[in-house]
């Protein structure tokens, strides 16, 4: 049932020091199939190292059916891409995907002017770092361009008033929303406008995103998103999205339409199916090691395919819309009429070792509330140095090298469950004590979910459970 | 208090005199004093964020150490907590959130900014240590903050940031029923419970 692990490659990068040794290099360390734990979760049809031609054919059979007689010869296009989808699996289905959109539009279309804006959150200098890596400059001659959400704006009037998006995004007759299905920042959007998310994000300037995350929530952040996505601007300059799909086994398929409201409904239906019964088995973990080993902050860094942040938040269901924590401002944990704190941690985390991760989000409170190990000086004085993280380091201890570091964690924590979040899809790397408590406790995550949980989150968001069941993944 | 332990450094030789690093300064603490002249940073004035360095097309500027730590805050315990709780309560803001989630900075030391006279975003986070981190969340409850108190804010030239404040209190009613399912009225009554 446990094979070998298989972390995910790590990107070069300005942002955070080449690890001296990776985490499943670690003795009796095993990689967990999640086909195993749970069959039904989505198949993938591209796993990391595969072969890309995979994703060439569901890119293109996803477009075969999308509108694109909008498009003129003559016109310019800019195909929005997000940093996030180039941490997934090595980055290269996301570019894939990206290349193959340009390739279909200018044969369907003819048209020539076909630009990439690869757009950004906090690491300025992470669009070019892609542009340079995945040889989209080659791709995209002198037409791939960093966006950042500092760079200039454009006024875009909405429903709620003026909000602003980037103006890089938005200098084309059209834009092509290319994004990934996955499940990201569940405290952020809930399942709710998930497909329209980046019109507050990545395409939108800094006041604009904090307008969602500071100033709204905790579930109706992602209204920001849609008055913006249904603002005349962005109708007047939409054409289609496509999505690269994904589940904890890999990537699974490639959706693409001109009705976003359709493509989100998608993007829920296979979310709930691909992410519940993982994320409600993470709650299943009463105590454990969590050791950070791949491209990207921590809280988007995937370990069996699911994000860190979600365990972080894992003794949460928020997919249960009943759940309340208050947005971003507030710290996440508190329920009202509570006072706000600081946003807590999981307490089934008791250690924390940092072997590798980039900068690029405030993320103080996992110092703070876990006992947290910085793997060798060059990754200490990253983080000391952070100014998104001022007082981390006052938190946090340093441990020469990996082993040391695991040694210092297993005797604090007093456990020998450990989880890496190495960026792994398909298998998950954890110790076998761990690997046994979680095969022991998927059976009955899976029938909750089936039984109890999946009607739920679907019945709160108006959707007919039996009618969700007829729904292709 | 925040310590700032970084300043930006212009190299004059290789800087183009571009405007792009005085348009992403959090406090105006990098400018181009005429066309053509090379960026020039005020010390005392730098938080040491990163986008200057960040988004300069020629890499001319750096983060460099400070020879000692630049260390700011508020005391809100100097200002009447009465004053401070009737600001938050006119911004919508509950006084124990996050101004600053970087600097783990709250909103009453913001209030307490704002009463002991900051009138900008850039004189709030000069104050606070705000926007020395990811520039980004902490302008929201700033500019609530500073016109729930009555400064007009006037929005610089260029895009150093742009003057929007919706919150979940201002959605109209008609806009709120168009969109059911978003949870607006639900959380408005979350917030107001808080």
């Amino acid at each position: 049932m446990s094979t070998q692990p298989t972390p995910s490659f790590v990107r070069r990068s300005v942002y955070g020091p080449e690890p001296k040794q990776r985490a499943a290099t670690l003795p009796g360390l095993v990689g967990l199939e999640i086909k195993r734990l749970f069959p039904d979760v989505p198949e993938a049809i591209y796993l990391e190292g595969g072969d890309l031609a995979a994703m060439r054919e569901a890119t293109r059979a996803a477009l075969r059916d999308v509108r694109m007689d909008m498009i003129r010869e003559g016109h310019s296009v800019n195909i929005l891409a997000s940093q996030y989808g180039f941490t997934l699996m090595g980055g290269y289905a996301y570019a894939e995907m990206l290349k193959t959109i340009k390739d279909v539009v200018r044969e369907r279309t003819g048209c020539k002017k076909i630009r990439l804006r690869v757009c950004t959150g906090f690491r300025i200098r992470e669009p070019d770092e892609i542009i340079q890596h995945y040889g989209l400059e080659e791709s995209f001659p002198h037409a791939a361009a960093a966006v950042r959400p500092i760079d200039k704006g454009i006024p875009i009037e909405t429903e709620i008033g003026t909000l602003y998006g980037v103006a890089k995004v938005y200098d084309a007759d059209w834009i092509i929303h290319a994004h990934h299905g996955e499940l990201r920042e569940l405290d952020m959007h809930r399942m709710i406008n998930r497909a329209h998310k980046p019109f507050a994000m990545s395409y939108a300037r800094m006041e604009t995103r904090a307008v969602a995350h500071m100033n709204f929530g905790p579930r109706s952040s992602n209204f920001i998103a849609k008055v913006i996505f249904d603002s005349r601007f962005v109708q007047s300059k939409f054409t289609f999205g496509c999505f690269m799909l994904t589940s904890p086994q890999g990537i699974t398929g490639v959706a693409a339409g001109s009705d976003l409201d359709a493509l989100d409904r998608k993007l829920m239906l296979v979310g709930f199916k691909s992410y519940g019964k993982i994320r409600e088995l993470f709650a299943e973990i009463k105590e454990c090691i969590a050791v950070l080993d791949a491209t990207g902050e921590p809280r988007y860094m995937i370990g069996g395919g699911l994000t860190f942040g979600n365990v972080t938040e894992a003794e949460l269901d928020l997919f249960d819309l009943d759940m309340m924590p208050v947005s971003l401002g507030f710290g996440l944990y508190e329920r009202p009429p509570h006072q706000p704190r600081a946003k807590s941690v999981n307490p089934a985390l008791k250690a924390l070792v940092i072997n590798h991760m980039w900068l690029g989000v405030p993320q103080l409170e996992l110092a703070t509330h876990i006992p947290t190990i910085a793997v060798g000086q060059d990754m200490a004085r990253l983080l000391r140095d952070d100014p998104m993280n001022h007082d981390f380091m006052r938190h946090c201890v340093t441990a020469e090298n990996l082993e040391t570091a695991m040694k210092f964690a297993r005797a604090i924590a007093r456990t020998d469950n450990v989880i890496v979040f190495d960026g792994s899809f398909g298998r998950m790397t954890v110790s076998p004590p761990l690997a046994e408590h979680l095969t022991a406790r998927a059976p009955d995550v899976s029938r909750r979910v089936d039984e109890q949980l999946m009607p739920k989150w679907l019945r709160q968001r108006g959707i007919d459970p039996a009618a969700a069941a007829q729904v292709a993944m | 208090m925040v310590e700032i332990r970084f300043k930006a450094r212009v190299d004059e030789e290789k800087c183009v005199s571009c405007p792009m690093c005085e348009n992403v300064c959090p406090t105006a603490a990098i400018t181009l004093p005429r066309k053509g002249a090379k960026a020039v940073v005020v010390d005392d004035q730098c938080v040491g964020c990163p986008n200057c360095s960040g988004v300069c097309p020629v890499d001319a500027i750096d983060l460099v150490l400070r020879e000692k730590p630049l260390v700011v805050g508020v005391d809100a315990s100097d200002v009447d907590e009465d004053r401070i709780l009737a600001l938050c309560r006119k911004a919508n803001l509950h006084p124990q959130q996050w101004l600053c989630l970087c600097t783990a900075t709250r909103v009453r030391e913001g209030a307490a900014a704002v009463l002991k006279g900051a009138a900008t975003p850039e004189a709030v986070a000069l104050m606070t240590g705000t926007r020395s981190g990811c520039t980004v969340y902490c302008l929201q409850p700033t500019l609530r903050l500073l016109k729930a108190h009555g400064v007009k804010v006037v929005q610089p030239k260029g895009y150093r940031w742009y003057d929007i404040s919706q919150t979940c209190w201002d959605v109209p009613e008609d806009v709120r029923k168009k969109y059911p399912g978003h949870f607006l009225e639900e959380d408005l009554e979350v917030f107001r419970k808080i």
